[in-house]
């Protein structure tokens, strides 16, 4: 039998693994887009160039030759000098990558050349990956590896159509005829018409299959990280987006409000513990100078300790009985290094050893660097209240020892206009911290408005003591500061808190989200009447606003987030959960849930054999009767019929079901006479007999019906003729 | 189509076709292939066109299939300055009768050898598409059959192109066929070397087949069943040579059309009265070859036909064939 050939002739093949190689080179510089290396202007002309030549394969001819001569050396030289410049090996070596990828490109490739630009490409994502560890590197990667095998096929097929010879005399700069005649919706209609879409079902099944057992190992094998293990993180200048610092401008908070990216993702075991609106503390904020909030280092001294390295917390909320809600949060990288927390807490525990410091005082936990990747951590026990009690405060404040900044660091004229307003919010009364805050948040309420875009008035002084002063509208940092200063300056001590405020409930990954649109900052006022700071939030919704019965279970069911957006959100979250941030404890967590789904399939499977099996022996016990007889009678029947009719036209209608799938013939006795052609092979020496058989075969399957032999008869000589060849055979092989 | 095919005929059609491919053999020795096909020519009733080199059996070729059978022969030798007039015939004033009358060409005959067709001018060569296609001539409005059968035998030289006029495309479309007979295996040359010959008129073959049986014959080939997935078949191949990066365009309709008849002639020089997908296989490149033209320029002709028959398996290899 002929050997198949390729089914594309070799041009196209050329024009195929131009088109898959320039696909992968794109592919792997995409990666570059969120890898937080400076190589934009090199990743757009390199994508540019990519793209150009490869949709227009001619252009690579036109590079000089003197390109080709001088590209090596040119590039090792950029690659030396960036080296020694940047000092940061790991961005150097990329942007080393992505000029190797842009001379590739460039350039028409050989077979070494095709290789090497996926060895580039996979250094690519396989840093980006270790980088971000994000959920786009697992499908970036996927395409890739799929991507890449479809072009290694290619690169096969051409070398071995071509021949060892093909790697000699291939000049640069002249185009091959490939290139001249490269027609990309020709070459898509070739591709459509000798695909064989059973291989590439096939091949596509194979990949999914791959996919799925590495996928199995990997639920099983225990864990490591991937990112600790390679020590890429460590060759790059660390440098992370964040809006949450020890110091804070006005429009710093607003700015985060931008972006609708996911920040936070919280498991709770028991949601029905989520506050209707919860505020997520990051960072105490008490120093005030000229629209700035910052830590101030008094703060920074009393409230954090030192720093330690541990995988555990310990707050200073004393356990209490019963067993306590978990929550798990999943801080995205980029948010902060100040952990988000509902308030105090027992216990906090990390996946791996972190570098913290704890500020007990004002429950804030900070780690040393900035993460890099999503940071997991468990919190027990937390006191979720409005109320943060502080009992060292006060007697601090006695002895005059500051563990906060309380005083306000502006000029007398502001601190005039201060007074004034002071006294038109007490109305000239002494008042209570609580009964002032609620006061002031009502005057800021009823003289300013909220917006996102606010204009400060003009005029000299303090920004905020002017923007106070006047009726203009305001963010939440603007409310928050000025509540802060107007309760500093009645006397009470006062702080800005930031964070986040509220979030939404994701029906599918059944977790809660916070996205950096809900970044917020608020005042919390200590009361000395109750010993705590508390939460004094300007634009903090209306109970009655947010409907009855919110932390009942229906309410959070009722109001979770079923968008699209939530079921992208979810598998991202089933990324970090069950793949990134996958410990011995969610291994365990997920085998049990396999265990017990198998279980209760089986459980239900076996309940339905047996309950059906109970009703049938109780159907047969019970008393006979006339209608029971005909019933059974009819069931018996139809049993009956079914077996005749499959024994009668059961061939014919598979051959239905087949037709189209040996040669298109979908009459049954072409289709069984195609069978037996295919089987009976008449050898030169074949005997009489056979030869008679397979001309009666062939006039089965191509002639003209009206001139058909009787089928069976011809079938039954063509099995016998089958038999007799295959045991001719079998004693040949024997001898 | 074959509803009316009686077994008997089928047995007298390979009787004939058999004895005529005996008595070709007489005179052309190991070219089983090309004989074979040239009766698959003459049974579709296509015309057929041969390329080779000058010395390797075209002609003789031409006049055993001519003596073989005992149908009316003629032989134009195409040069440079020959007029269509010199095909087709001309009308000459008669004194007589003082009428013109049609004085006939050698184009009428039932096996015409158009001998180096392409050393006439492309007018000359025109004269013959008419006849080729509608088997008449027309001469100052008057119309002329050739007879029945008929059939054009062209021969051309692919190498030697100097003075030549390449046949235009739409002229290559009415050729069936196009052939090459290359050299003969060294048995075989030898054999030839062995046999006494003096020119073309020392063939001396007795006719075996009447021009009455020729027309049955190709009567006959009309009624070969073609099976429906073979049908698909032979739509696939065409429909992928127009799909085929290497051709500038694809094979015509009338190409597929040829394919077929091809098919079904085969069909019955091997007795059949159904159609194999083989039958369309082995004539893919014969049949399609002359209609496509290379996207490429090549550096000769031989080297053109090489690269085309090279696609053509290819594609053909790439196709399901019906099983």
């Amino acid at each position: 039998m002929e050997k198949k050939r390729p089914q594309l002739s070799l041009d196209e093949l050329h024009q195929l693994k131009w088109l898959l190689g320039g696909g992968l080179t794109l592919l792997a510089l995409s990666t570059v887009a969120y890898m937080e290396i400076e190589a934009w202007e090199l990743m757009g002309l390199t994508s540019v160039c990519a793209i150009d030549c490869t949709l227009w394969p001619t252009l690579p001819a036109r590079v000089p030759p003197l390109v080709h001569l001088l590209a090596f050396p040119l590039i090792v030289a950029v690659f030396v000098g960036d080296l020694w410049l940047t000092a940061s090996p790991l961005p150097a070596m990329v942007r080393l990558d992505m000029l190797l990828l842009l001379y590739r490109s460039v350039s028409y490739r050989q077979r070494r050349d095709d290789l090497q630009v996926i060895v580039l490409g996979l250094f690519l994502i396989v840093v980006a990956g270790v980088l971000t560890v994000s959920l786009l590197f697992a499908a970036q990667l996927l395409v890739y590896t799929a991507w890449a095998l479809a072009f290694l096929l290619v690169v096969t097929l051409v070398s071995s159509a071509e021949g060892p010879a093909s790697e000699s005399g291939k000049v640069k700069n002249v185009a091959p005829p490939w290139a001249v005649h490269a027609d990309w919706p020709r070459l898509a209609r070739r591709l459509r018409a000798v695909a064989d879409w059973r291989v590439v079902a096939l091949g596509g099944g194979l990949f999914a299959g791959v996919v799925a057992v590495s996928a199995l190992l990997f639920l099983a094998i225990p864990r490591f990280q991937i990112e600790n293990s390679l020590f890429l993180d460590r060759f790059m200048s660390k440098k992370v987006k964040t809006g949450f610092n020890d110091s804070i401008k006005f429009g710093d908070v607003t700015e985060i409000q931008q972006d609708t990216s996911v920040a936070l993702s919280v498991d709770v075991t028991d949601r029905t513990q989520l506050p209707a609106s919860p505020y997520w503390r990051m960072l105490v904020l008490d120093q005030y100078d000229n629209g700035t909030f910052k830590l101030s280092p008094i703060l920074r001294r009393s409230a954090f300790g030192s720093e330690r390295t541990d995988t555990i917390v310990h707050g200073e909320v004393r356990p209490k009985l019963g067993a306590a809600v978990t929550w798990t949060f999943y801080l995205e990288s980029g948010v902060s290094r100040y952990l988000p927390l509902l308030g105090g807490f027992e216990v906090l525990r990390f996946r791996d050893h972190q570098n913290f410091r704890l500020g007990a005082l004002v429950d804030v936990l900070a780690l040393r660097d900035e993460p890099l990747t999503m940071t997991a951590y468990r919190v027990e026990g937390f006191e979720i209240s409005d109320l943060l009690f502080d009992p060292k405060f006060p007697t601090a404040a006695r002895r005059r020892e500051h563990t906060i900044q309380t005083w306000i660091n502006v000029s007398p004229e502001d601190h005039v206009t201060l007074d004034r307003m002071s006294n038109e919010i007490a109305g000239g009364a002494k008042l209570g911290a609580e009964a002032f805050s609620r006061r002031a948040i009502e005057w800021l309420r009823k003289n300013h408005s909220y917006s996102m875009s606010p204009t400060l008035p003009p005029g000299t002084g303090d920004p905020l003591v002017r923007w106070v002063a006047s009726r203009e509208a305001g963010h939440c940092e603007f409310f928050a500061g000025a509540l802060v200063l107007l309760a500093r300056n009645a006397g009470f001590a006062a702080r800005v808190v930031t964070g986040f405020r509220g979030g939404t409930w994701n029906g599918y990954s059944a977790s809660f989200t916070v996205r950096n649109s809900d970044a917020h900052a608020w005042a919390e006022i200590f009361d000395p009447a109750v010993g705590a700071w508390r939460r004094a939030d300007a634009l903090e919704i209306a109970a009655a606003a947010q409907g009855p019965e919110t932390k009942s279970e229906a309410a959070i069911v009722a109001r979770s987030d079923r968008s699209w957006s939530a079921r992208l959100d979810s598998l991202r979250i089933f990324w970090y959960r069950r793949i990134v941030n996958f410990d011995q404890r969610s291994q365990l967590e997920t085998l049990k849930e396999v265990k017990i789904a198998a279980q209760s399939s089986g459980q239900h499977l076996r309940d339905t054999v047996v309950g059906a099996m109970a009703a049938l022996r109780a159907w047969l016990a019970a008393p006979w009767s006339f209608t029971r007889g005909v019933k059974l009678v009819a069931v018996i029947g139809v049993l009956l019929a079914l077996v005749w009719a499959t024994w009668q036209h059961g061939r014919e209608v598979r051959r239905m079901f087949l037709r189209g799938g040996r040669g298109g013939c979908g009459d049954p006795v072409r289709a069984d006479a195609s069978r037996w052609l295919a089987r009976l092979r008449p050898a030169e020496d074949s005997a009489r007999e056979v030869c008679a058989v397979v001309g009666e075969l062939q006039r089965l399957r191509f002639g003209a019906r009206t001139t058909w032999p009787a089928p069976e008869p011809v079938f039954r000589r063509a099995r016998q003729a089958w038999r007799a060849q295959r045991s001719a055979r079998r004693r040949v092989s024997r001898s | 189509m074959s509803d009316f095919m009686q077994a008997g005929q089928i047995t007298e059609a390979k009787q004939a076709l058999d004895a005529l491919r005996a008595n070709m053999r007489v005179t052309i020795r190991g070219k089983d292939d090309v004989i074979e096909q040239v009766l698959v020519c003459l049974v579709a009733g296509g015309h057929l066109l041969i390329e080779d080199l000058p010395g390797v059996g075209k002609t003789t070729l031409a006049y055993s299939l001519a003596r073989s059978m005992d149908c009316a022969f003629s032989r134009i030798q195409f040069t440079s300055d020959l007029l269509p007039s010199d095909v087709t015939g001309v009308a000459i004033y008669d004194d007589t009768v003082k009428e013109f009358i049609f004085k006939k060409g050698p184009v009428f005959a039932n096996v015409v050898l158009a001998d180096e067709i392409n050393r006439a001018t492309p007018k000359t060569q025109s004269a013959l598409l008419e006849v080729m296609d509608r088997a008449r001539v027309t001469v100052d409005g008057e119309a002329h059959a050739v007879g029945t059968p008929f059939m054009v035998f062209a021969t051309q030289n692919p190498v030697d192109y100097e003075g030549t006029f390449p046949l235009p495309e739409s002229q290559m479309d009415r050729f069936l066929m196009r052939l090459q007979m290359g050299y003969p295996r060294a048995a075989d040359e030898l054999e030839i070397l062995r046999t006494q010959r003096g020119g073309y008129d020392a063939i001396a073959l007795n006719p075996v087949v009447t021009r009455g049986d020729v027309l049955k014959l190709q009567a006959l080939a009309h009624q070969v069943f073609v099976e429906e997935s073979v049908l698909e078949f032979v739509l696939k191949i065409v429909a992928a040579t127009r799909i085929e990066s290497e051709f500038r365009a694809g094979a015509s309709v009338r190409g597929g059309l040829a394919l077929r008849t091809a098919a079904q002639a085969r069909a019955l020089v091997y007795g059949r009265d159904f159609v194999l997908p083989e039958d369309v296989t082995e004539l893919v490149a014969p049949i399609l070859s002359h209609r496509l033209a290379l996207a490429r320029q090549t550096s000769d002709a031989l080297e053109e036909r090489r690269a085309v028959g090279a696609a053509l398996r290819r594609i053909v290899a790439a196709l399901p064939i019906p099983a």
